[in-house]
């Protein structure tokens, strides 16, 4: 367990660098995790994935799989591996501020 | 920049132990273990207690001893000693302080990946009685949250991540159409029955990185082979309930795969890259259904793939150029002996293969395998700390030319991962089915 300080927000995140408790989200945390997850520069498609990750969780208490977020941003594999390069598991749920997917990931 | 990280070291707390040791009385602890000591165990755990003679030959191959300071506590005797030596002992009259410090060792002090029966003057099991130590835990209710987690996802749907019915072929079907983007008219055929192949996989594949069953397909196409995928329960061959102790469930699990692959007469079952699958298709499962062998023929990714490439079943257009080395997985390697065809299908796809030492059934653990990755974030400092004889070997082949790693197994993958990340190694990651997919004369 650690705590991050980033821009004045305090976050505490597990070992794997997911946030221990989703309710603490804030934008600032995207903008923290980009950098070490190989993103320059955010775009809408993005915040356009982060965001159904966030509803979808909400709902249904787990990450979706990949193929939901191809049918609901339009975007094929490839390009939300391009969006994301350490993929939908470990990148894009870290930034939407999921906690770690279980299973062999 | 104003970004700050403290690391807080903390002795790990994971909530599922803690949750089952809570409801723990001490005649509960006292009768499953005796159950397990003297019903389930029998002659075998008598047999290699009574043969230890405590030399220490174990102790170098385990990566957990050589990575912390050549702790004796972390020899493979020693965690025998401290585990089932004081079960029986004390004839199951143990705390539960004891039962935390027993889970923690079974669960994330050894990876089952068994190199200390190679060294071991009478081969000892160790990796079955750590085996026997997450059994009672088990049947204690006392397993680490996230892998247990990953059970209960077994149990209810027979898969390791939750992914319901629809979910699954939906996801082949749209796989199947981004490959006829690069291959037209190509197919994965779900429950073809009479198929000669039958293609199962492991549940994060779905889940997240589903190009590796478009590759597999692209593969199969090059290959012209009869294959198929079922459409209903029995896809998964991953077995998560094998490492927490839920024999039972493992047992349900396992028959789920063979039935499917039985009910669509095929004629061998061929697996994906996974090295823990194997071990729960091919040695433990099916031994604890009662079959020697599996009932129906199982061949590991590297196996197919050596027969496709290495007979010319597939052409190569341009071998890989970045200089590789291969990691061999315990399961694959000393599990089934996969190593030298694994280097024959390495030296066919690549240029330049840079052997890794030790190497082949010597090889040294990933740290994740075993089910410790699927401990979960509590247990991650630990896991990649207890391995840094696997970052000197890593480093060492890096400084020989190697810039990519082999590693056909998914949790070699997320342990070595975890493992170049920390320690800085900056080496790339890779299936075979990747290498293939790059490197293969595409079909038209």
């Amino acid at each position: 367990m650690a705590e991050v300080e980033f821009k004045g927000k305090k976050f505490v995140v597990d070992e794997d660098g997911f946030l221990e408790d989703f309710n603490t989200y804030t934008e600032e945390w995207v903008e923290f995790c980009m950098k070490e997850e190989g993103i320059d520069t955010l775009t809408e498609e993005h915040w356009n994935v982060i965001n159904i990750l966030q509803d979808y969780y909400k709902k249904n208490g787990i990450a979706p799989m990949v193929r939901v977020l191809s049918k609901l941003t339009g975007f094929k594999l490839k390009h939300i591996y391009e969006l994301f390069p350490s993929g939908p598991g470990k990148g894009a749920c870290k930034m939407a501020g999921l906690p770690k997917p279980t299973g062999c990931v | 920049m104003t970004q700050q990280t403290v690391k807080v070291k903390n002795s790990i707390v994971d909530d599922g132990i803690e949750a089952g040791l809570a409801r723990l009385t001490p005649e509960r602890i006292e009768s499953v273990i005796q159950r397990v000591l003297n019903r389930e165990a029998g002659a075998r755990l008598k047999t290699y207690a009574r043969t230890c003679v405590h030399c220490g030959l174990c102790s170098d191959a385990c990566h957990h001893f050589v990575s912390m300071n050549r702790d004796p506590k972390l020899s493979p005797a020693g965690k025998v000693k401290r585990t089932i030596g004081v079960m029986m002992q004390k004839k199951g009259k143990v705390s539960t302080d004891f039962i935390r410090e027993a889970a923690m060792v079974a669960y994330s002090e050894c990876n089952l990946c068994k190199k200390c029966v190679l060294y071991c003057p009478f081969g000892i099991d160790v990796g079955y009685l750590m085996t026997l130590v997450r059994r009672i835990c088990h049947l204690l209710g006392v397993v680490p949250r996230y892998m247990q987690d990953t059970a209960h996802s077994q149990s209810v749907h027979f898969n390791q991540m939750w992914i319901n019915g629809d979910e699954w072929v939906d996801t082949l079907f749209w796989q199947e159409e981004e490959a006829r983007d690069e291959v037209p008219d190509i197919r994965i055929p779900v429950d073809k029955e009479g198929a000669d192949i039958f293609y199962s996989v492991i549940g994060p594949e779905p889940k997240f990185r589903a190009q590796l069953i478009y590759q597999a397909a692209v593969i199969f196409e090059a290959a012209g082979s009869d294959w198929t995928m079922p459409g209903s329960p029995g896809w998964d061959n991953s077995d998560l309930c094998m490492f927490s102790g839920d024999n039972e469930m493992m047992g349900r699990i396992k028959r789920a795969h063979f039935e499917a692959a039985a009910k669509l007469r095929v004629k061998k079952i061929v697996m994906g890259e996974c090295g823990h699958a194997f071990r729960s298709v091919y040695d433990v499962g099916n031994r604890w259904l009662g079959f020697k062998m599996p009932p129906i023929p199982v061949i590991h990714a590297v196996d197919f793939y050596h027969d496709l490439v290495c007979n010319g079943k597939i052409r190569i257009a341009k071998k890989f150029a970045q200089p590789i080395t291969l990691h061999d997985p315990c399961n694959i390697a000393r599990g089934m002996g996969l190593y030298e065809k694994a280097r024959e299908l390495a030296h066919a796809l690549c240029d330049t293969v840079v052997e890794m030492t030790p190497n082949r059934e010597h090889n040294i653990c990933c740290n994740a395998g075993g089910g410790i990755i699927n401990c979960g974030p509590p247990f991650k400092d630990k896991r990649v700390e207890a391995n840094s004889v696997k970052a000197k070997q890593l480093f060492d082949a890096k400084a020989m030319g190697a810039e990519v790693v082999i590693a056909p197994c998914h949790n070699c993958h997320g342990g070595l991962e975890d493992i170049i990340h920390h320690y800085g190694v900056e080496m790339e990651l890779k299936f075979f089915g990747d290498i293939i997919y790059e490197v293969m004369e595409k079909p038209e």
